[in-house]
């Protein structure tokens, strides 16, 4: 069973809009059944609504993975309620974990790392670096989400053991790990370390003791008007 | 440029971070590198979007907790200090832009609580009308447009206005550095610090030693 060119990309598309109305009350579920119309025929739509009306949230980038499957088990026709409703409860929480481990916790802030260090030292070259490596990452798991996801159908789970996650997230960790360390050498002769040691521990003290990031702003934004007036 | 026109594309650049698409042109250092082509000066705009993004390194938007705002800091950081610059100082400009995102920052995270609390409405009324899935789920564009511009427009109309009064303190590029960096280190070492990666840290910081040095 393979997906058309035209439906792919409508899929596709409809997949940057995932978030769109998102809610505190059902998340993404409404970007979830828009995506599912995208890929659906008119027949197909009012058993998506009944049975996919609820509750959804996935990390954005891998719902591509979860809306393929369930495509494909639209297409097979052996749908039953409750077990794809499972399904769906399953994977769109192991994706979620995986994507924010994956994306929001390590490849986005390795790579906007990288990106801040190039800035400072060469201009442009920083911000482009970072828009085009990360939209590598990023566009790949969107395009093969929904194509991997539409051929493994419901196994697309077993997916989450592949290199593409595990690999490329150990790699840009090390990436991340270099960086700080070599951001920290790099700065040597530019700053008054006995300043920026004492502040940068204070903020990893906030960060590990796990304080609210608005207090984390707040401090910094306090810290800034002391520093100013001083 | 117009403050009007600079909101209005702020507040576009904003709906990356969520509304649409995703592709990370929100992020301050990409925000600050369009605003700084805009005002035809992409090296400043590019240098304070980098020192907003180490602050706003680690803002992970996991599950249902909302961070403050670094995409909305990026854009008034950078538009604020070229509006503030051309009628007055650079040091003065510098310090009030960069006050004003820090804050922009924290209200713009209380805001976006504040619309995506009141998307259920249009959860609700797609419960009513299941027909009607994609107008009502596109319709979530015009808060989250909203929500940027209401807080992008009255912060750009004052620093297009104000006249900083000389004692207001300046600020250098280096205590900026420092604040930058003091933040984006603890950032990336709470990230990226393990047991497996401690090595690959000292090789960085050995490898920039030597970049000094030679």
């Amino acid at each position: 069973m393979r997906l058309s060119f035209t439906r792919f990309l409508k899929i596709l598309f409809a997949s940057f809009f995932i978030q769109t109305s998102w809610s505190f009350f059902s998340m993404q579920s409404m970007g979830f059944l828009f995506n599912l119309f995208a890929g659906a025929n008119k027949d197909q739509r009012d058993k998506i609504v009944k049975i996919h009306k609820g509750f959804f949230n996935t990390h954005p980038y891998m719902s591509s993975y979860i809306i393929g499957a369930t495509l494909r088990a639209y297409d097979e026709g052996d749908v039953f309620p409750e077990e794809i409703r499972n399904f769906v409860a399953i994977t769109q929480t192991s994706f979620a974990s995986t994507g924010d481990l994956l994306f929001w916790q390590t490849l986005r802030p390795a790579l906007l790392l990288i990106a801040a260090i190039l800035a400072v030292k060469s201009g442009v070259i920083g911000p482009l670096v970072f828009i085009i490596t990360y939209n590598v990452f990023h566009l790949f798991h969107r395009v093969t989400g929904i194509i991997d996801g539409y051929q493994m159908g419901r196994d697309v789970i077993y997916i989450l053991k592949a290199k593409r996650f595990t690999t490329v997230r150990h790699i840009f960790e090390i990436l991340g790990a270099f960086f700080t360390g070599f951001l920290f050498s790099l700065v040597s002769l530019e700053v008054n370390y006995l300043l920026l040691l004492p502040i940068t521990v204070l903020f990893l003290l906030l960060l590990i003791k796990r304080f609210p990031s608005v207090l984390i702003i707040l401090a910094v934004l306090l810290l800034f008007v002391i520093m100013v007036m001083v | 440029m117009n403050f009007i026109l600079l909101s209005v594309i702020g507040s576009a650049i904003i709906l990356d971070k969520y509304a649409f698409g995703e592709f990370g042109i929100s992020q301050p250092i990409i925000a600050g590198a369009i605003i700084g082509t805009l005002f035809g000066d992409l090296q400043t705009g590019i240098f304070i979007g980098a020192i907003l993004q180490l602050i706003f390194l680690v803002g992970l938007p996991i599950g249902r907790d909302i961070p403050p705002d670094g995409q909305a800091a990026g854009v008034i950081g950078t538009g604020s200090y070229f509006l503030l610059r051309v009628a007055n100082q650079a040091g003065h400009a510098l310090c009030l832009a960069f006050i004003l995102a820090l804050a922009s920052a924290i209200i713009g995270g209380a805001l976006e609580i504040f619309v995506r609390r009141r998307n259920k409405k249009l959860y609700h009324l797609f419960m009513k009308e299941q027909k009607r899935l994609y107008l009502y789920h596109l319709v979530g564009f015009i808060p989250a447009f909203l929500r940027s511009f209401c807080l992008v427009l009255p912060i750009f109309l004052l620093a297009n206005y104000i006249r900083i009064p000389a004692q207001f303190p300046q600020l250098n590029k280096e205590l900026l550095i420092i604040i930058g960096l003091s933040l984006g280190f603890a950032n990336s070492i709470y990230l990226f610090l393990k047991k497996t990666t401690v090595v690959y840290m000292l090789v960085g910081a050995l490898c920039g030693l030597a970049l000094l040095v030679f």
